[in-house]
């Protein structure tokens, strides 16, 4: 065992903080609200160069696509700290780790660079109005027509289908054969003919949920494709086989750091705010009963972050995960609304207060928490659904 | 940063786990219930053989030497086989004397224990159950070469078979700078002890230790006069994380035996474990020992690094308490009136699992600290920084 960052990794993630706090502005971070990946601003391209300059982008990429051949501790380190600002940097994201376990020598080379540069980003095509959960029965057709394929169908809560140069997409190929062994993925841009994208408006966005916010944002989209004509070299790995090609990356999508922080930055905001903020008085930090709880929240929040490290020492291991991804998504989700619950009761009727109002706190984080905590238990896999898999591969339980 | 016990440390637990599931069947642990003594020397004497009594205790007095990680991984696996032995109560005084006691309280001390041939306790708990500087009012007042000692101890694990307690004592008013606690080598059967044994949840063997003008010689001191709260603290937190172990073992194992009664027990046509409700709560005991188990490694990894552990061992055990306690409870839920059963085994688990979340602290006595520290403390904190400053 071996519970600490090594001196290098120690000193990394000092010069990535010196070089947030002389370079990242919150001028800087105010326009990357605003801006999808296709509409980034001059200032954010700017900071996207710097961050490059220094070689934090793809660390742990291999180089030939990208990256740096680094460790992938470094990379958590980058994806870390960044990611506690509230910046997506370099990690390739969503789609990345199925295209370089199974994708053709120039999708890798056409793809993995500009996702680590953040040049090219996925919406997740996999959720439609009737598959969630259950995403085996999804409908949307893809139908071979000589070198092509043509795409007929509806996907919902893709939430990057505006912001996002690519659509992920997974589509029923075969729809004789068994639900699992008839679906396949597609890397379809998101300027093809025939898509349309409509905006699904979410109960953050009026007002608009600050940055950092457990999914504050404020739309997702429908999206919808009417006789879209792709070539067949937009597929992902062989055809009917999307189904397992999906799970290479989502088991990987499920761990790491913007999952982990997502679930443990209210924990640090909340503990640092109370020691800071007396409340007219009432000093919630000398509240024996807000002590308590605060000590549990962390102690919860410090299992996140070791089950995240266990994820991480897997990897490193080059092992596979069982159950561990699965009880992580259990755990860290849950206790991220717990957290966000317990917050509502220290800070009593000023914790409704959302963004645009005047009084209230830290630009409304924690009001508009409780609307979107919620959401990191269901998305990439629901705690149901992750606890099925803890008890049937991790437990070996019989199924029903 | 990897998290997972390496090869050398899945061996040494392998080797307990295989020792002990062949020498400590649960019909020992329930035996040693009824049992005057409470342990059985000749399952001592085997283990002493294997040498896991001297396995932190440096190599000059005749231990392995090595670190406390080690000793807590059979720890884990005796906690699994809720083996009757008074493994814990014996080194966790024979660490404190090994880093604080004078070179004769070693040499008498340590290569008996690492023998196997000295079994030890200690004392610190009196009427007011907290453990801190403060609760302890057992006067030692000095007469010549000799402290008198006078007062009650309560909750001393395996005084009865205990050759030598490790005793804190008041031999000064309590300060705010937590001075004037003493720690004293005692020898059990000193003119002036007496003990009543208390009958407990788990049916171990614990006393309360009267001491009344009893005479004990200077040189028995461990550590400075009136400087015995650091190394009392030290020697709590050692014995706290060693008793997270034996609780994440224990519970492990509870758990384990309601996931196979669940996957054989048949009820409306199917096993119970087919069932998702079922499935859940044993996904969930299973996520809840996991994390137990790797806030205790990380305390004690801590520990054997030489830096300050005290919030990690708060932060395991305050988990251990919630999250075992509910895992074991769920294990009874699980197997229905079966666990319930004098005659069926579960209850050996879930009744030591249950009295080891209240020894050694509570949730609220640890969270206290781990508030005091996060709180209390001027600077911002963040999940993963080097070290949290303590109060």
């Amino acid at each position: 065992m071996n519970f600490a960052y090594t001196p290098e990794q120690e000193t990394f993630r000092e010069e990535i903080r010196q070089f947030i706090a002389e370079n990242v502005t919150s001028e800087i971070l105010a326009e990357v609200e605003e801006s999808g990946v296709r509409s980034r601003g001059p200032k954010t391209r700017d900071m996207y160069q710097k961050i490059a300059g220094r070689g934090w982008i793809g660390i742990s990429w291999p180089k030939e696509y990208g990256g740096q051949g680094g460790s992938r501790i470094d990379q958590y380190i980058v994806e870390e700290e960044f990611g506690r600002i509230g910046v997506e940097v370099g990690g390739a994201g969503s789609g990345a780790p199925a295209i370089l376990a199974a994708g053709t020598e120039e999708q890798k080379k056409y793809f993995l660079p500009g996702l680590i540069k953040g040049e090219i980003s996925f919406a997740l095509g996999f959720t439609e109005p009737q598959a969630g959960a259950d995403l085996a029965g999804l409908q949307c057709r893809a139908v071979r027509d000589g070198d092509e394929f043509v795409i007929n169908g509806q996907k919902m809560y893709t939430t990057r289908a505006h912001s996002g140069s690519h659509i992920y997409l997974m589509a029923r190929t075969d729809p004789e054969a068994p639900r699992h062994k008839g679906i396949s993925i597609f890397l379809v841009p998101m300027e093809t003919p025939g898509i349309t994208v409509r905006p699904l408006w979410t109960i953050q966005n009026d007002p608009p949920a600050p940055r950092r916010t457990t999914y504050g944002d404020r739309r997702t989209n429908e999206v919808f494709f009417e006789d879209v004509h792709v070539p067949a070299s937009c597929m992902l790995g062989e055809e009917n086989s999307g189904w397992y090609v999906g799970a290479l990356g989502l088991n990987l999508d499920r761990v790491g750091a913007s999952r982990y922080l997502l679930s443990v930055q209210r924990d640090e905001d909340i503990i640092n705010w109370v020691k800071e903020n007396d409340m007219g008085g009432y000093g919630p930090s000398r509240d024996p009963a807000v002590r308590d709880r605060l000590a549990e929240l962390w102690i919860e929040a410090q299992v996140c972050r070791l089950m995240t490290m266990r994820s991480m020492s897997l990897v490193e291991r080059g092992g596979t995960f069982t159950y561990e991804g699965s009880a992580e998504k259990v755990w860290a989700p849950e206790h991220g609304v717990k957290t966000t619950e317990t917050i509502a009761q220290i800070l009593g009727s000023y914790g409704q207060l959302l963004s645009s109002s005047e009084d209230n706190i830290e630009g409304g984080i924690f009001a508009h928490n409780l609307m979107g905590a919620f959401q990191s238990g269901i998305n990439h896999g629901s705690a149901q659904v992750m606890r099925d898999q803890v008890a049937r591969r991790g437990l070996g339980m019989p199924r029903g | 940063m990897d998290v997972l016990p390496n090869e050398e440390e899945q061996m040494v637990k392998n080797l307990a786990r295989e020792f002990l599931e062949a020498e400590s069947p649960p019909r020992l642990a329930r035996d040693m219930e009824k049992d005057e003594q409470g342990y059985p020397p000749e399952l001592w004497n085997k283990m002493a053989q294997l040498g896991w009594f001297g396995m932190s205790i440096p190599e000059a007095y005749g231990g392995q030497g090595l670190p406390l990680t080690y000793l807590a991984l059979i720890l884990e696996e005796v906690g699994r086989c809720i083996a009757p032995v008074p493994f814990h109560s014996t080194v966790v005084p024979a660490l404190t004397v090994a880093s604080d006691g004078t070179e004769d309280q070693r040499q008498e001390v340590l290569p008996r224990v690492s023998q196997g041939n000295l079994i030890m306790t200690w004392a610190f708990q009196e009427q007011d159950p907290r453990l801190l500087p403060e609760a302890v009012n057992v006067q030692a007042v000095a007469d010549g070469d000799s402290y008198i000692i006078s007062g009650t101890k309560m909750f001393v694990d395996n005084f009865n078979v205990a050759e030598k307690c490790l005793l804190a004592c008041r031999t000064a008013p309590a300060s705010t700078d937590n001075q004037g606690i003493s720690l004293f080598l005692v020898n059990s059967n000193t003119p002036g002890i007496a003990h009543t044994p208390l009958v407990t949840l788990a049916k171990d063997k614990q006393s309360r230790v009267e001491f009344n003008q009893v005479r004990v010689s200077k040189s028995n001191l461990v550590g400075e006069l009136n400087q015995g709260w650091p190394i009392a603290q030290t020697m709590l937190d050692q014995a706290t994380v060693l008793l997270c172990a034996q609780m994440v073992g224990a519970a492990r194992k509870d758990i384990e035996m309601a996931i196979e009664y669940a996957k054989n027990r048949v009820a409306f046509g199917r096993p119970i474990g087919a069932f998702q409700s079922v499935q859940h709560m044993c996904a969930d005991m299973t996520i809840w020992v996991d994390g137990a188990q790797l806030l205790t490694y990380e305390a004690l990894w801590k520990m054997d690094q030489g830096l300050p552990a005290s919030i990690e061992v708060s932060q395991a055990k305050a988990f251990c308490n919630d999250k075992c306690q509910a895992a074991v409870r769920s294990s009874q839920v699980l197997h229905g009136g079966m666990g319930f059963m004098m005659e069926f085994d579960l209850h050996l688990w879930y009744r030591r699992v249950t009295a080891w979340t209240m020894r050694l602290g509570t949730s609220f006595e640890h969270r206290a600290r781990v508030s005091r520290a996060l709180i209390d403390q001027p600077g911002k904190v963040w999940l993963g920084m080097d070290q949290i400053p303590v109060a």
